[in-house]
């Protein structure tokens, strides 16, 4: 009874949406409706406007910046209710057992001990070519918060402790927005619009630099978010 | 209609993607397999919404000395990964969530936590 339910439910949505999908212009084709608005004009103008010759960075951090700016606002909200909801509610169960280290592979240790330079080179290099490679401060940000945290599994509690800069923690995990706040303020002196950018072939250097700062930022608050989600979650163990 | 779904066969694919995901938030009575499901389901639409970019032997959208068009749509790629930081964002809450309902009720299990209201 149950599963002719479930049967049906999912029949219920898949047929549908493949009848839908089926109507679609076919898969790949140039002249479907999503490729002739604004794309065009994005793919035609984008390099030049916008100071990226990635189009899909200048579309989130300049033409739809706000957007993004939104989305970064999200991850430290998201981080700041794992931190409330977490932190200091650890009630006292009868299955809370003894913080047992659990013995790690020397074959894991030692991988993830060489591999840590080339991890964090590779990172910034994604974070820094984010505007002329596919890449950018989410993709770099979250390589390096990866790394942090093959590096916890790896170590002590003390020692990964450590690895997270202490004092301006803070300042650190909001550095998305605050990065993406301060570009916009920068481009509203400049330009008179928030988060606008000099537009031109003489201050295209200056657009760059605007941008690389968000990437920068976004990729250090990316990274530190995540690695503080993760050490909230493995703290109770 | 199916030699339309053949030449569609990459959203056809996202369409039976999003029903696993779907099959699994329904069935699964674990609130991590849940949230499991729930992902799946997300992959699936951020799947289709990039498919729906591809522009046949299209080009990376990246400029520079020697590209040429047809470049493929930029649109999707920006708003997906906007998607999908979004969707960690809230996974990560909800495993919070999760391991909160753990430290409480000492289950995880959907149907035991309704008993134990």
């Amino acid at each position: 009874m149950k599963r002719a339910l479930v049967i049906a439910l999912l029949l219920a949505v898949a047929v549908p949406l493949l009848i839908a999908v089926a109507d679609l212009p076919p898969h790949g084709s140039p002249d479907a409706p999503a490729h002739t608005h604004v794309a065009p004009r994005y793919l035609e103008r984008g390099a030049e406007e916008a100071g990226a010759e990635n189009i899909v960075t200048a579309v989130i951090l300049n033409y739809r910046g706000l957007d993004t700016l939104g989305e970064v606002t999200v991850i430290f909200t998201a981080m700041a209710a794992v931190l409330a909801v977490l932190v200091g509610a650890r009630a006292v169960t009868a299955l809370d057992t003894p913080a047992s280290a659990l013995p790690v592979s020397m074959i894991v240790r030692f991988i993830v001990r060489v591999l840590a330079p080339f991890i964090v080179l590779f990172s910034i290099y994604v974070v820094l070519n984010g505007h002329v490679t596919p890449g950018g401060g989410f993709q770099g940000g979250t390589i390096a918060g990866a790394l942090v945290i093959a590096l916890t599994l790896i170590m002590s509690d003390e020692q990964a402790a450590r690895l997270l800069p202490r004092r301006p923690e803070r300042v650190l995990q909001a550095a998305a927005p605050l990065a993406f706040i301060m570009t916009g303020v920068t481009g509203l002196l400049l330009t008179g619009d928030f988060l606008g950018y000099p537009v031109g072939h003489e201050s295209a250097l200056v657009a760059t630099l605007m941008l690389t700062f968000v990437e920068i930022g976004i990729g250090v608050g990316g990274a530190m978010v995540i690695a503080t989600i993760f050490r909230t979650m493995g703290a109770g163990r | 209609m199916i030699a339309a779904l053949w030449h569609n066969i990459d959203y056809a694919a996202c369409v039976v993607l999003f029903c696993i995901g779907l099959y699994t938030v329904i069935t699964k009575h674990n609130l991590i397999k849940k949230f499991m499901g729930l992902n799946i389901m997300e992959t699936a639409v951020f799947a289709f919404i990039v498919a729906t970019g591809v522009v046949e032997g299209g080009n990376a959208p990246i400029m520079g000395p020697g590209v040429e068009p047809p470049f493929i749509n930029p649109l999707p790629q920006a708003l997906i990964l906007t998607g999908i930081v979004v969707a960690v964002s809230t996974t990560a809450l909800a495993l919070g969530l999760v391991i909160r309902i753990w430290h409480q009720c000492g289950t995880i299990e959907a149907d035991e936590l309704r008993e134990a209201e």
